[in-house]
């Protein structure tokens, strides 16, 4: 294997849960709500990935156990901003929060305790081809899933009439709500899915990018995942561009730094970031003011009767 | 004992008063420990090996001591946790991070019948004393090894910031690498944070693929040595025994062993003999050890074990002269060795380290 082929096999593991969790989020968003906890529900979903994993001795089973504890913290924001109305800026940041505090308490009976991650699905012939095979047909379940995942949001948004419904929610919650659309039941559903992505990025990280757990092992990837979405300007394949670009950016700093390239580490891992801003910036100015994103994004919805 | 700083707060009212009441009854007899530690007792690295202490020293000294454990303290809550241990009548207080040091040395003065002690920090008070571990004894031998056991003759350094630990750290790995073979080269990557295991990871990733078969790492977690063992090649263990982490590629791991220190403080203060000092124990008082050597051959361990010996000995010292820098100006000349402040201080690179400074 050349270094060529593995810094992008890198990369794409590296680039796998910000893609899992920021497509989570983009459904959310798309649907009108800004839910800022994806930092937690992914931690949480890390740790009882790993919990459920440990315990029954099946990966599969940490997976699902991941995907629920995610959608299961979502219900918590759910309750609090659909229910509520509550400010989604607070209670999403608080959700972060309880995520981390959360999953410290779940996780430690579990620290220090070694297991073997999940490993690679290689198909059979094709990942013989030279240079692409091991790229693309050697891969583990979670690198096929994202992708999938991604072409299925992309499909459901633009080419299904309840995605058409979600975005019409997104954009003008109380057209949706005259013309009889369950604006909050839709919210609801968009916000579980959101939640269950977040939770299957954490299984990422405590089943195959570092098989065990530590508290706070997401170290800010949920953070990251939220830039993408606006950095995608709310396009699943954009939010896929997105990822990938993110993931190079940290392991180019990585592989520049071990090579000795003279390029100041701090100045790449802030990026990303910047990225982000200047994207914003260039919405911002093509669309000439207006929203730049969803339009009824963060607002609360209260039915009237 | 061990408590969580919330049950500590809940039950601060209450027990303040009762404390102090109690306190002199039994000030005699029984000594109030307080441990404050910047991580989860299972970290499974620094704070979990202070907590290890916590409990060698309760073993020591039974029932003449009475320890209290509060677990992750973030800085800002430190103050509080601080006080309130003192209002329950803890006489001796571990500070267990750099990060303690200067409210530390705020706080002392303030309760001047307490005695503090601080580990890592620089400088010591009437009642305050400060210890730490010679771990750069460690590194020497992890260069040792990784020398013998690398083909590509090229080591992988996962390393946290920039300060003189971790600068002294990598140069203390070459300066026993060289000892065996002067043609060693290391690639050093810093990832900025002591815990954020995936991007560990990624860095030992980063290593592995330019080249690097032996992994050492400063960080705290045991991520970049499975790495080592998922892609076939050797890494040390850090803080706490690690080989369970990786069977086929862990060589030896530094533990670091507070407990008997602290029973010996313990006993100082009930003794009446407690004074300010500054402790910076290696391998020869036992202040940390080396886990078992694994995956060597008997001659490799057997060197190993030889470097080892004579370092704890005092035989052998890995800041002997002389060290030249990376652009040439020389330190120290043959003959002398690094005296501790200078180690402390260590902010450059040895000649032959071909790594920029960050």
């Amino acid at each position: 294997m050349t270094l060529f082929e593995a810094i992008i096999l890198t990369i794409i593991t590296a680039s796998t849960p910000l893609l899992i969790a920021a497509i989570g989020e983009l459904v959310v968003e798309r649907a009108g709500v800004l839910n800022l906890g994806v930092e937690g529900m992914m931690v949480i979903g890390a740790a009882a990935g790993i919990a459920a994993a440990i315990t029954t001795g099946s990966s599969s089973f940490g997976v699902l156990v991941a995907v629920l504890a995610g959608m299961a913290l979502s219900l918590v924001f759910a309750a609090l901003v659909l229910g509520l109305a509550a400010n989604q800026v607070a209670a999403g940041l608080a959700l972060a929060i309880l995520g981390l505090g959360l999953s410290g308490v779940i996780g430690a009976p579990f620290v220090g305790v070694q297991r073997a991650g999940i490993g690679k699905i290689e198909i059979p012939w094709l990942s013989e081809i030279p240079f692409l095979g091991p790229l693309l047909f050697r891969q583990d379940p979670f690198v096929y899933a994202s992708i999938a995942l991604v072409v299925a949001v992309w499909w459901f948004l633009t080419k299904s009439r309840a995605g058409l419904v979600l975005r019409a929610v997104g954009e003008n919650h109380a057209a949706a709500h005259a013309l009889g659309y369950p604006v909050r039941r839709i919210r609801l559903l968009a916000i579980l899915f959101g939640g269950g992505c977040a939770g299957l990025a954490g299984a990422y990280m405590s089943l195959v990018y570092t098989p065990f757990w530590t508290s706070g092992m997401t170290a800010g990837r949920g953070w990251i995942a939220l830039a993408i979405v606006v950095f995608a300007s709310w396009l699943p394949f954009r939010a896929m561009l997105g990822a990938y670009l993110f993931g190079a950016l940290t392991i180019l700093q990585l592989h520049a730094q071990s090579a000795g390239v003279p390029l100041p580490s701090q100045f790449l891992a802030a990026l990303p970031y910047l990225i982000t801003i200047l994207v914003l910036v260039l919405i911002m100015r093509a669309r000439r003011g207006g929203a730049a994103g969803p339009a009824s994004l963060g607002v609360p919805f209260v039915p009237d009767r | 004992m061990n408590i969580t700083r919330r049950h500590l707060m809940a039950g601060s009212a209450g027990l303040a008063g009762a404390a102090l009441a109690g306190q002199h009854a039994e000030a005699q007899s029984r000594l109030n420990v307080g441990v404050v530690l910047i991580g989860p007792v299972g970290d499974f690295g620094w704070s979990h090996m202070h907590d290890q202490g916590r409990r060698r020293m309760a073993e020591v000294l039974g029932d003449r001591v009475n320890a209290t454990t509060v677990e992750s303290v973030a800085p800002p809550d430190f103050d509080r946790v601080v006080t309130q241990l003192v209002r329950t009548g803890h006489r001796l207080i571990f500070t267990t991070s750099f990060s303690y040091f200067a409210p530390t040395q705020r706080l002392a003065p303030q309760h001047p019948g307490v005695f503090f002690e601080n580990a890592t920090g620089p400088t010591t008070l009437p009642n305050m004393a400060i210890y730490n571990a010679r771990f750069y004894e460690g590194r020497y031998i992890q260069g040792v090894i990784a020398a013998r056991k690398s083909r590509s003759k090229t080591i992988g350094y996962v390393a946290t910031f920039p300060v003189p630990e971790v600068i002294s750290a990598i140069n203390t790995v070459m300066r026993g690498a060289w000892s065996v073979d002067p043609s060693m080269k290391i690639r050093v990557v810093w990832v900025n944070a002591w815990s954020n295991p995936a991007r560990e990871a990624d860095a030992a990733r980063a290593l592995i693929d330019q080249g690097c078969d032996v992994l050492c790492s400063h960080t705290d977690g045991p991520a970049p040595l499975q790495l080592a063992e998922q892609r076939g090649v050797f890494g040390f263990g850090q803080a706490s025994d690690m080989t369970r982490f990786a069977p086929r590629a862990h060589l030896t791991s530094s533990v670091n062993n507070w407990g008997d220190y602290y029973a010996e403080r313990a006993k100082a203060v009930l003794d009446g003999t407690w004074r300010p000092t500054d402790t910076w124990g290696g391998l020869g008082s036992g202040m940390f050890r080396m886990a078992p050597f694994t995956n060597m051959t008997p001659e490799e361990i057997s060197e190993a074990t030889r470097i080892r010996d004579a370092i704890a000995a005092g035989t052998l010292h890995p800041f002997e002269g002389p060290i030249t820098r990376q652009d040439g100006t020389v330190v120290i000349p043959a003959g002398r060795r690094l005296s501790d402040d200078e180690i402390r201080a260590q902010n450059y690179f040895y000649q032959g380290i071909d790594v920029a400074m960050p």
